[in-house]
């Protein structure tokens, strides 16, 4: 059964490279059955690669242990959630599910496109490819997931009993389709510098593949978050692991590209720019992964190491040069004429905003690559740690969310008095209340104060958007104020999408700020029955209590708590012995509200005396991080929810007689 | 009897003086373990590296060192990869100071695209619309501004 996965990635190999080579050919010769053919070798590409997935995934299931990747990453005692897990888990795992995904993702542009973007399509088709037959190349040579023990094993080694846990299941493949998904943009970008089709039509085409790539990226970054806080214990979300970092860098370049490209679909300006963020997006993506491979920076992700690291440089040398070059290529057709008639407008929000993300990206990034640097340059390792990252981008940070309140409602071309009073009396009412507020609560002046006052700000903005559509259209259809409030959203998707889309950075912005700043902390070694203060809650130590089965035995502490006299919950911090690696792990107890966390950690526990280390942390606001982040999803939803026009959008570009858009 | 009011004052304020020192000096320390956490964020269950780290640390403490005397010995024995942010002086220092510096030119950078667009021969400035003389025509505007939002 292996041999067929083995052979179904060797031919999806050659159906990669061969559907490179024709759709080159074919967009040169103009040949729109050689680009077909290439076509449908991608096609086949995704049909091999997906046998091989599946291939992998009946033999994690079905424990066959003669393949040294399920011997690795699973065992017949682990639940079957994590055997499916497995499937990323692991280095050629990971790199398979990556080539099932990007050739997927594919198929369904190719699908889309049929029709569409003829002179595109063979461009883009060789782009996708091109990145195929990289990671084919590596699962075909280097990270065969099919390899066969010399003896098969009787038994696995195990999933890395971190990765056991609810929100590996779904952070990986999040992350995983943000990234793989970038590379659709990437390469109609490409495509577009290729066939010199450099108008605004394959940024059309990609409005709601970026959208989707940003999307999951968001959420693979916050499950990542709630993993971390669930799973590591030590009452934090982001530790700037360079493995964090790497997903966070993508993430932030796609997010300046989805507003600056507002600009370029409404003034035809910043097309290099544009262009350069795109291209940019998909080099970090693949940045991370090498990171995440490579073993060069030290990472808690390190749990798959390997010597890929010299070939993911490789790649990445070439996407950079191919980028850097067709750019410099183009830049005479790319130049446009751009107007901005003052400081004061839309368009120079915008770009100060692109400013503001570009630079915590290259802030993160230098911070991430600078002890490489250091070695390199001094011979001397050195840390760059949280601290370091904390006391760089907070300034940034708080500067972004200023913009966030700005952008969206400062006029285009230039504000006038009058319309910067119109649209930032009541924010800035709101803000001036917040921070009046905050000073009499005697909130400490510092960064939590500056992000709950401008939250409230850019609340202020989006709140009084909403308001004044639904009073206009009240006072011009009489519509009652809820069916004002849908009709309102649905006729304009992207921009009040956008707006709830802020709402929900302000809610994370807020988490962040108020679980950093006023974060308590308490430890202390009891006795059966002793008790500790954490914040304003009681905590008495009750008993402990274990529990065994075939994979896993756990030792529980039960905790009670009390608030003001009264007992309000029992947690069970607790502590997991693996069998099969053995490894203790943490798991987390927490009580959860929308005003902070008690989070419980049992630190240690001394059989003989029966002592137990109880380590409490107070985190206030940190629920606003998740609801931040479903609200975020729900603004992305609406943003991307085809309109009833585009739905009865005809197809204008049939049988490759296209209309040039530019 | 004032003296040792004075000195009772000094242990009450001391006391929490010192925790405070010890969570900063545990938070400018990185772990050994290898978790790249710090050394105070580092929870694993006895781990080699953090816990005898903070034990330390609380020793020196107790003994009346500063701050700067414990990081220091910390560094001598572990080399600088122990502190958890880079220093402030000779190559690291560039640490800080370029994504500082990054944003700062390039909000020069922009600032200068910026004013070189406004001087291009751009359109006179429309005459701004008189102020709304009533009611209905500021609704009328609001209506079709809306619209014009919606076009794009």
């Amino acid at each position: 059964m292996a041999e067929v996965g083995r052979l179904a990635i060797c031919l999806a190999l050659l159906f990669a490279a061969y559907a490179v080579g024709a759709a080159v050919v074919g967009a040169r010769r103009r040949s729109a059955a050689v680009v077909r053919s290439a076509e449908h070798a991608a096609y086949a590409a995704f049909a091999l690669v997906a046998v091989a997935t599946a291939v992998l995934l009946h033999a994690l299931l079905t424990h066959d242990f003669s393949l040294e990747y399920v011997a690795a990453y699973s065992s017949s005692t682990l639940p079957t959630r994590y055997t499916v897990a497995a499937l990323w888990g692991g280095q050629q795992g990971s790199l398979l599910f990556w080539a099932f995904m990007l050739t997927l993702f594919t198929t369904i542009v190719q699908l889309q496109n049929r029709e569409r973007n003829r002179v595109l399509m063979p461009w883009v088709t060789a782009t996708l490819m091109v990145t195929a037959v990289f990671f084919l190349g590596l699962l075909t040579f280097i990270a065969n997931p099919f390899e066969r023990l010399p003896v098969p094993a009787a038994e696995g080694q195990d999933l890395n009993p971190l990765l056991q846990n609810y929100w590996m299941m779904i952070h990986p493949p999040s992350l995983y389709t943000g990234y793989v998904s970038a590379s659709v943009p990437f390469a109609f970008a490409i495509a577009a510098l290729a066939a010199g089709r450099l108008g605004d039509q394959w940024i059309r085409t990609v409005r709601r593949w970026a959208l989707f790539s940003w999307a999951f990226l968001t959420l693979g970054n916050l499950l990542g978050a709630r993993w971390a806080y669930e799973v590591l214990g030590w009452g934090g979300y982001w530790a700037w692991d360079p493995v964090e970092n790497a997903a966070f860098m993508p993430w932030l370049v796609s997010t300046a590209y989805l507003h600056s490209v507002m600009i370029q679909e409404k003034k035809d300006m910043l097309r290099v720019w544009n262009m350069v963020l795109v291209l940019l997006t998909f080099t970090l993506t693949i940045f991370g992964t090498f990171l995440t491979r490579s073993g060069v920076i030290s990472s808690v992700h390190s749990f798959t190491q390997s010597g890929l690291g010299p070939y993911f440089i490789g790649f990445l040398a070439m996407v950079i040069a191919i980028s850097l070059g067709l750019v410099i290529y183009r830049l005479p057709e790319l130049r446009t004429h751009a107007t901005v008639e003052s400081f004061l407008s839309r368009e120079s929000a915008f770009l100060f905003n692109n400013l503001m993300l570009v630079g915590i990206a290259f802030a993160v990034f230098w911070g991430t690559v600078f002890p490489v640097l250091s070695e390199w340059v001094r011979g001397v390792k050195i840390t760059v740690g949280p601290p370091f990252f904390n006391r760089v981008n907070a300034p940034l940070g708080v500067a972004l969310l200023f913009l966030t309140g700005v952008g969206p409602v400062i006029a285009w071309r230039r504000a006038s008095p009058r319309n910067l009073w119109r649209a930032f009396a009541v924010p800035v009412g709101a803000g001036l209340v917040a921070a009046l507020a905050l000073a009499i609560a005697r909130v400490p002046f510092g960064y939590a104060f500056a992000t709950f006052a401008l939250g409230c700000f850019v609340l202020g903005t989006v709140g009084q958007e909403f308001w004044r559509g639904v009073r206009a259209r009240q006072a011009m259809l009489r519509e009652s104020a809820p069916r004002a409030l849908t009709r309102l959203v649905g006729k304009n998707r992207r921009r009040y999408g956008g707006y709830i889309i802020h709402v929900g950075v302000v809610a994370v912005f807020v988490g962040i700020a108020a679980s950093s700043a006023f974060r308590i902390e308490a430890q202390k070694t009891l006795r059966t029955g002793e008790e500790m203060d954490a914040g304003k809650f009681r905590l008495r130590y009750e008993r402990i209590t274990t529990a065994e089965d075939a994979h896993v035995s756990r030792l529980q502490a039960i905790v009670s708590v009390w608030l003001d006299g009264r007992q309000i919950a029992t947690l069970a911090p607790e502590k997991r012995f693996y069998k099969k690696p053995q490894q203790p792990t943490t798991e987390v107890a927490m009580r959860s509200t929308l005003g902070e966390d008690l989070y419980l950690v049992l630190g240690s526990y001394d059989p003989p005396s029966g002592l137990a280390t109880i380590l409490a942390y107070v985190n206030p606001l940190v629920s606003w991080l998740w609801i931040g982040g479903i609200v975020m999803a729900i603004g992305t939803v609406i943003t991307m929810w085809p309109s009833a026009a585009e739905r009865r959008a005809p197809a204008y570009e049939l049988g490759g007689a296209r209309v040039p858009a530019e | 009897m004032r003296a040792a009011g004075a000195a009772l004052a000094v242990l009450l304020v001391a006391a929490p003086l010192l925790a405070a020192t010890q969570q900063e000096i545990e938070e400018a320390l990185t772990c050994q373990c290898g978790c790249g956490l710090t050394v105070h964020a580092c929870n694993h269950l006895q781990c080699p590296s953090a816990e005898p780290m903070k034990k330390e640390i609380a020793e020196h403490l107790a003994r009346g060192e500063d701050k700067e005397t414990i990081i220091a010995a910390f560094r001598e024995r572990y080399g600088e990869k122990v502190l958890s942010a880079p220093t402030f002086h000779g190559f690291n220092w560039l640490a800080w100071i370029t994504p500082f510096a990054a944003v700062l030119s390039g909000g020069v950078g922009v600032a200068l695209v910026i004013r070189r667009w406004t001087r291009r021969g751009t359109p006179p400035p429309p005459t701004p619309p008189p102020a709304a003389a009533n009611d209905d025509l500021r609704r009328r505007l609001e209506r079709e501004l809306n619209e014009l939002d919606r076009e794009g």
